[in-house]
């Protein structure tokens, strides 16, 4: 009785938090909780109207490589199906008018916060990067330049940082693949170290989405792809997002 | 709160690991705790810098007691660090001129708020990390990546053998999401070494330590060592 009250609350898209259960959200029944298509969840995201400052453009900091395969991936975005995604400074102004879960959602309404990936603001010394969004193949390739900041080893990028991009580029593929929302697990192996300015490409697949899970893998190269800088993979939980009530 | 203007050998020189206004009633708590605990030597603070130069000195200092040569004015003549080292194989590398250490990048308050521990004969570092505003992934939510940071930076500490070292694997398994703002323990603890690889586990939990937000497992290696495994290909 308990399992046809979870199936009635996934179809009509509200999500409760039982007490007592170790999971943050009950398990949902896959095939009726997820109606969005990618293709209504990439418009949602993208906002073309809007006025908000969009991070993932090129800016004066921008290495060779990185201003060389951007325009390459823009060439693409016309006639491929790849689409350029926005980077706006918080991840709530990706999804106006829609709101996390009931488990999820934080009362307080604080306009001061930031997406970490963008809070380092002057060009060039935190994190640049750019991702761009394949629909129907559901692959993304984020092109990534780390600054100053990063630096670990001297002169390469903190492997920290990486992992941090990695899951970045994870959440917006599962998001836009299939409504993931949460990390469950990340898992990377370095093999060599990102020089810090210099372009590295993360190129991610999503490789099956089952039982409320997306599974993800990504490799991280260099430009002329002869350097392999990392292997990882990453696992999302699916969660759909609710309407705002108009108020 | 007024503050006077920090000279700019003050502002490389500041200490960030200590109390400020933006530190929650827990992290002080907790920071009192490990204070205590550092009394009868076991445990020691780690101080931490914004300047990637004073920060290496200092974190050679705490963990290769022996080396006399490596002192702050030598090193702010001579930017390479690894070419000091006895035993490095390495080329000379200079620092980025602008090179900081990013998690110390912030003003207080909106970003990487924490203090580490370190217990040298458990080889153990316990973090006290509270993440402020400009770390969010989802609305009110810390990013899974500054969680993976700081596990993989306290791991770190945890390895920490004198030499630089780096990450050759890292694994985490997020369990439940961090409420930005709130105080999270970082317990980190070498639980193996093999040839030159170390191998560090770690758990995240809440300040009671009834709720585990996440686990990990990693491996560490000396940076030295990754390059030959770099060269040779993989």
């Amino acid at each position: 009785m308990i399992r046809k009250g979870f199936q009635v609350a996934a179809r009509l898209g509200y999500h409760r938090v039982l007490p007592g259960t170790p999971r943050i959200l009950p398990r949902l029944n896959t095939a009726a909780a997820f109606g969005s298509s990618t293709e209504s969840l990439v418009s949602r995201f993208c906002q073309e109207k809007t006025n908000l400052k969009d991070y993932a453009l090129p800016n004066a900091s921008w290495c060779p490589d990185m201003l060389s395969l951007y325009q390459e991936f823009v060439e693409k975005t016309k006639a491929d199906g790849w689409i350029k995604l926005p980077s706006f400074k918080s991840n709530r102004d990706h999804i106006q008018g829609l709101k996390l879960p009931s488990g999820l959602a934080v009362s307080s309404d604080k306009s001061d916060w930031r997406i970490f990936t963008r809070c380092i603001q002057v060009e060039g010394q935190g994190y640049e990067y750019v991702i761009f969004f394949h629909p129907s193949k559901k692959n993304s390739v984020c092109l990534f330049q780390p600054g100053p900041y990063l630096e670990g080893p001297p002169g390469f990028a903190h492997g920290g940082s990486l992992a941090a991009m990695m899951d970045e580029t994870f959440s917006k593929t599962a998001y836009l693949a299939g409504e993931g929302l949460l990390t469950l697990s990340l898992n990377i192996r370095f093999k060599n170290l990102i020089p810090v300015g210099s372009l590295a490409v993360l190129n991610v697949d999503v490789e099956k989405i089952e039982d409320q899970k997306l599974y993800m893998s990504c490799i991280t190269l260099s430009r002329d792809q002869q350097t392999v800088y990392a292997k990882s993979s990453g696992v999302f939980l699916q969660l759909q997002l609710e309407e705002e009530s108009s108020q | 709160m007024n503050e006077r203007l920090l000279s700019s050998e003050e502002v490389i020189l500041k200490d960030y690991s200590v109390p400020n206004p933006s530190w929650s009633k827990d992290l002080r708590l907790l920071y009192d705790q490990y204070m205590k605990k550092c009394e009868d030597g076991s445990w020691k603070r780690l101080p931490s810098y914004r300047d990637v130069a004073v920060q290496e000195t200092e974190d050679f200092k705490n963990f290769f007691h022996g080396y006399r040569c490596l002192d702050l004015s030598w090193h702010f003549s001579h930017t390479c660090f690894s070419c000091a080292h006895p035993d490095s194989k390495l080329i000379k590398e200079e620092q980025m001129p602008q090179a900081r250490v990013f998690i110390r990048s912030y003003e207080d308050g909106l970003g990487f708020e924490f203090v580490m521990f370190h217990n040298d004969v458990e080889k153990k570092t316990v973090c006290l990390f509270q993440g402020g505003p400009y770390l969010q992934g989802l609305s009110g939510w810390l990013h899974g990546g500054a969680m993976a940071t700081m596990i993989d930076i306290t791991s770190g500490m945890a390895a920490s053998i004198g030499e630089r070292i780096v990450t050759a694997n890292l694994n985490i398994d997020f369990k439940r999401p961090v409420p930005l703002y709130s105080v999270v323990v970082i317990n980190s603890q070498l639980y193996k070494a093999e040839g030159r690889k170390l191998f560090v586990s770690c758990d995240v939990r809440s300040v009671d330590g009834k709720t585990l937000y996440a686990e990990a497992t990693s491996e560490k290696l000396p940076l030295s060592f990754f390059w030959l495994i770099c060269k040779a290909g993989s």
